[in-house]
């Protein structure tokens, strides 16, 4: 899923010249047969030994060596590296199947830059403005994007950041309780220390543009009946000046986002044994070898 | 480090359901269902380089990644199985 999801964003990654790999176990025949099937455009790799996912050390251990076929497998995640080959970013979950999605992993590539500020210099002083958005046009099983809050605060005003000196209100997303949502910790951007000139008194800030960001994943596909995921929350902030402080503020959201379809999986019934070719034969390879090898 | 093993699950009409939400035929903490709880190894860390990464690509011709990003960033994917 998530490599048919990063196949449909592939012509941005082009555009901005980044390099895309995935790696698994699998034979190189194998992945030929995935490859054209779900015509897939970047580069997958083979590695039937586990040897470079013995040498990044996150080979999953917690599968028993004699467990045919899983042992061998990683502990899904992407990596991401910049022109000069240094790591960046890591997005690794604990729940393997929960997968950094194609903007997470392209935002990261291109460092996530946020436009210069443009705030609106004829608002009402007080006045901060958000929008709430995901960051992709819709949610897929297992793969993650963000949805993110964008806060534009006015010049020489600020709010709270996380956490918020006692009796204010740090600026903070929630969501509503969701069975199908499958939601990550907050990524906050770094606050800037903030003295109070008067009193001396010091705490944490937010100025000008930033943006929270809430991964998100569904852990289920769509239904007939139901072709989208409503997410609905409130935003919430304190915005001051040095001067005065404005009471807590807060907004509600209410997004209809599609969920797409599920590639079928390669195993398990007759509509995925069909999608991935050969998929039963290479899996009994790949058994087979493996317990052969012992 | 060996991290402790999450098994989480809750079986259900359709299937195992582990801690958030996912339903699969297998019970969470047993084959590819072998969640980590807590930390686990996750490579090398940011600020590090990139290690050579030399295997065969689909078309088992020899691959090395430095070399064919030629000086391009990447985004390196490692996954469980294209297969099932």
């Amino acid at each position: 899923m998530q490599l048919v999801e990063l196949q449909k964003s592939i012509r941005d990654f082009d555009a901005a010249n980044v390099a895309v790999y995935a790696l698994s176990y699998d034979e190189a025949d194998a992945l030929r047969d995935f490859r054209d099937a779900h015509g897939i455009a970047y580069t997958l790799l083979s590695d039937p030994d586990s040897k470079v996912i013995r040498s990044f050390g996150i080979l999953n251990t917690l599968i028993d060596p004699n467990d045919h076929p899983w042992y061998g497998i990683p502990y899904p995640g992407a990596i991401v590296v910049d022109a000069e080959g240094v790591i960046t970013h890591k997005f690794f979950d604990r729940n393997l199947a929960v997968r950094a999605g194609p903007e997470q992993l392209l935002g990261a590539a291109l460092g996530q830059s946020l436009p210069e500020p443009e705030l609106d210099r004829v608002a009402a002083p007080d006045d901060v403005e958000v929008t709430v958005a995901l960051d992709g046009d819709h949610l897929a099983l297992m793969v993650q994007r963000d949805l993110v809050a964008r806060f534009s605060v006015p010049p020489g005003r600020h709010v709270y950041a996380e956490p918020a000196p006692e009796g204010s209100v740090g600026v903070d997303v929630r969501l509503d309780a969701s069975e199908r949502l499958v939601r990550r910790p907050i990524v906050r951007p770094a606050s800037e220390p903030h003295t109070l000139a008067g009193t001396g008194e010091s705490f944490e800030v937010h100025h000008g543009v930033f943006e929270l960001r809430l991964p998100v994943t569904v852990n289920s596909a769509p239904r007939q009946d139901a072709p989208e995921i409503t997410i609905a929350g409130e935003v919430r902030w304190q915005c001051c000046d040095d001067e005065v402080c404005d009471l807590p503020a807060s907004q509600r959201f209410e997004l209809m986002v599609p969920v797409s379809a599920p590639t079928p999986p390669a195993l398990g019934n007759s509509r995925g044994a069909a999608a991935e070719p050969n998929a039963m034969a290479h899996f009994r390879r790949m058994s087979e070898r493996r317990r052969g090898a012992g | 480090m060996r991290p402790d093993m999450e098994t989480r699950g809750t079986r259900t009409d359709a299937g195992w359901r582990d801690h958030d939400g996912f339903v699969g035929p297998r019970q969470p903490g047993t084959g590819p269902r072998s969640d980590p709880r807590g930390d686990f190894p996750t490579g090398p860390a940011v600020g590090d380089a990139m290690p050579d990464v030399r295997c065969v690509s689909a078309d088992g011709t020899r691959f090395d990644l430095h070399e064919h990003r030629a000086g391009r960033p990447a985004v390196f994917v490692f996954y469980r199985s294209a297969v099932w």
